[in-house]
């Protein structure tokens, strides 16, 4: 029993830690069609440069608090000055702009690469844990307190996202773009600060995400691709723009995976994969997605 | 709009041969374009290893190889619309299967290239059947699961070697016409044989009606559908081909390493296959086969400097993506036309 709680609380922890990360692309597609593969490449950001200000301060929770600002700014002068204008200029958001930020995504790792292992020499890093959080407490089992911290920081955040969408009129706005953004654009509301908004704050979530992992697993080059891809099943599974599929998608992907790995090892590697495909064959619009719109 | 009953295979335009449509003087004049520019390229291909030494040759084995990997990935993304992120997989199921049957089992390469040709084109329809059913950002998710999927299995099978791999992967015997296949200038040839009958094919492929209407798949799905064309098993069997030339990428690359590994089925091999076509051109014939040439080239260049190649591909590839749509062959294109009109005298067609 208190095995099966431990790695209940591990899957919970890992759904949050994507659930950071799925929020913020899955409301960036539903508002403005762009599958941002780069995703990954903010969640580096954010652990990278989190690392950078641990070891400048000293303090986990100023990292926590700064580091996340960097994807953020990057964020929106990405949207603001290079995807916006692109997608004006008759680019296809849905595919051109998938391919630009997977190109991102490399171009990033590489710049990591490059800077932190070639220059720096470093490869595998982490933050330390703050003090009163590098223990463990004792629920039946005994458990790091810092995945309980995790788990609460999702859970905080969820709430924080699902009141601001529903309701305040930043939300409203942001959820009718996401049914209809010209409708949105003829009421006059300036969608493209809304949009390169949007855009930056999943992204500051995104970094948000990579402070908090960068002290519970290790910072190093791959970590992008491997929290980038469990995210993208949560955003297929909970529907491409729906926040209540995602939060759900999170804690299927994220119990899967750790459930798996406990339980049936031999099935781990591709239980979540396996997932992915019945639903895209079997209902291609998430859980929560509606059916495309008619053209 | 579910219309995936009807077995509707006509070709486009049936019977229509005496036709007489002005477009054909184009279609005549690219398909001499087409000629020429094959033929210089199969005179440089069969010259160049008298030219440069014994490293060059087996990189220019590894950009043919490439090559037909990424002519595959384009028959998907550049003819029908459809981008894959999981071809890899599909690779490394042709190198499995080569290493399998010729090393494990035991008989000769050639049944084993046959096999994995087979394999891959049976294994890469049976999962388009299931994945083109999707399009877009889907499509591209659903072939990563799958591509995901058989990289596990590499992983976890034992017989293959697991995570590690297999090692002394035979090369093709040539024996029946006096070579040796282990001296890399003549398995470069072998290469270049497997890879100019493939293209010669590919190329009948993709113009023929079936070619024509994966572009009008690209082009517009919607209105395919309302002429008439149940377009689901044009985009399954262009899955399945894709795949075989993925497959025999694989095959002949094993040959080519001598050794096998999962790491040829990861999703990042998937990407740079992507990179290549992306940077090449994704709507030209070539473009694809140049992606492969400057990468190929360009990473043994820059790894004498850096690890950290993949920022600049990264770069490059943001760049041809925002403001060069065209890739290499696009901008070769426009360079040639610039070339020709000049000579000709500002002399304008049509």
């Amino acid at each position: 029993m208190t095995f099966f709680l431990f790695n209940l609380l591990n899957g919970l922890q890992l759904s949050m830690l994507i659930f950071l990360m799925a929020i913020g692309l899955t409301v960036i597609f539903g508002l403005m069609d762009i599958l941002n593969l780069a995703h990954g490449a903010f969640y580096m950001a954010g652990a990278y440069f989190g690392y950078v200000v641990f070891q400048g301060t000293g303090s986990f929770w100023i990292a926590l608090a700064v580091a996340p600002l960097l994807p953020l700014v990057l964020g929106f002068l990405l949207q603001y000055f290079v995807l916006q204008p692109l997608i004006d200029r008759g680019r296809s958001a849905h595919l051109d702009m998938a391919l630009l930020t997977f190109g991102l995504l490399f171009f990033t790792i590489g710049l990591i690469d490059l800077i932190f292992f070639e220059t720096l020499g470093l490869t595998f890093m982490s933050i330390d844990k703050p003090a009163g959080l590098g223990s463990y407490v004792d629920i039946g089992t005994f458990y790091p307190a810092y995945r309980l911290f995790i788990i609460a920081v999702g859970l905080i955040v969820a709430l924080i996202v699902w009141l601001i969408l529903e309701r305040t009129v930043v939300g409203a706005v942001v959820r009718a773009g996401v049914d209809d953004r010209e409708m949105v654009r003829a009421m006059g509301v300036n969608v493209y600060v809304v949009f390169a908004s949007v855009f930056a704050l999943g992204c500051g979530l995104a970094g948000l995400a990579g402070v908090i992992a960068g002290a519970e697993l290790s910072i190093n080059i791959s970590m992008g691709v491997q929290i980038l891809i469990p995210t993208l099943v949560v955003v297929v599974l909970g529907g491409l723009g729906s926040v209540k599929g995602c939060f759900f998608g999170s804690l299927i992907v994220g119990m899967t995976e750790t459930l798996s790995q406990a339980y049936v090892p031999a099935l781990a590697l591709f239980a979540t994969y396996l997932i992915l495909a019945a639903m895209l064959i079997f209902r291609p619009q998430g859980f929560f997605g509606r059916t495309p719109k008619s053209v | 709009m579910e219309n995936t009953k009807d077995e509707s295979w006509h070709p486009l335009v049936e019977g229509d041969e005496s036709r007489h449509d002005p477009l054909d003087e184009v279609a005549n004049a690219d398909h001499r374009k087409f000629l020429i520019t094959a033929l210089i390229g199969l005179v440089v291909l069969i010259a160049l290893p008298f030219m440069v030494g014994d490293y060059y040759v087996s990189l220019l084995s590894e950009i043919l190889i490439f090559g037909l990997l990424v002519s595959g990935v384009n028959l998907l993304l550049g003819y029908t619309g459809l981008v894959s992120l999981g071809h890899a997989s599909f690779m490394g199921l042709g190198a499995y299967a080569t290493a399998v049957i010729a090393a494990l089992l035991g008989y000769p390469v050639w049944i084993a290239m046959l096999a994995s040709i087979l394999i891959s084109l049976l294994i890469a329809y049976g999962v388009g059947l299931l994945s083109v059913r999707t399009k877009g950002v889907q499509f591209l998710l659903i072939t990563l699961a799958f591509g995901q999927m058989f990289h596990a299995i590499a992983e976890k099978t034992r017989v293959t070697g697991g995570d590690d791999g297999m090692t002394n992967i035979p090369r093709i015997d040539l024996g029946f016409i006096g070579l040796d296949a282990d001296h890399d200038r003549v398995f470069y040839f072998f290469v270049l044989f497997c890879f100019v009958v493939a293209m010669a094919i590919l190329r009948r492929i993709v113009e023929s009606p079936f070619g024509r209407v994966l572009v009008g798949i690209r082009e517009n799905e919607k209105r395919m559908l309302a002429m008439g064309y149940s377009t689901f098993p044009y985009k399954a069997l262009a899955f399945g081909i894709s795949g075989m030339l993925a497959g025999l990428a694989g095959s002949l690359w094993v040959q080519h390493s001598f050794f096998v590994n999962p790491h040829i089925m990861t999703w990042e091999m998937s990407g740079e296959a992507l990179l290549m076509v992306i940077i090449g051109g994704s709507q030209s014939f070539f473009g694809p086969l140049l992606g492969a040439a400057f990468y190929v080239l360009a990473k043994d260049l820059l790894s004498e400097i850096t690890e950290a190649y993949l920022m600049f591909f990264g770069l490059i590839f943001v760049l041809v993506v925002a403001f060069f749509h065209g890739g290499l062959a696009g901008f070769a294109g426009k360079v040639s036309e610039r070339f020709t009109r000049g000579k000709s005298g500002g002399e304008e067609r049509q």
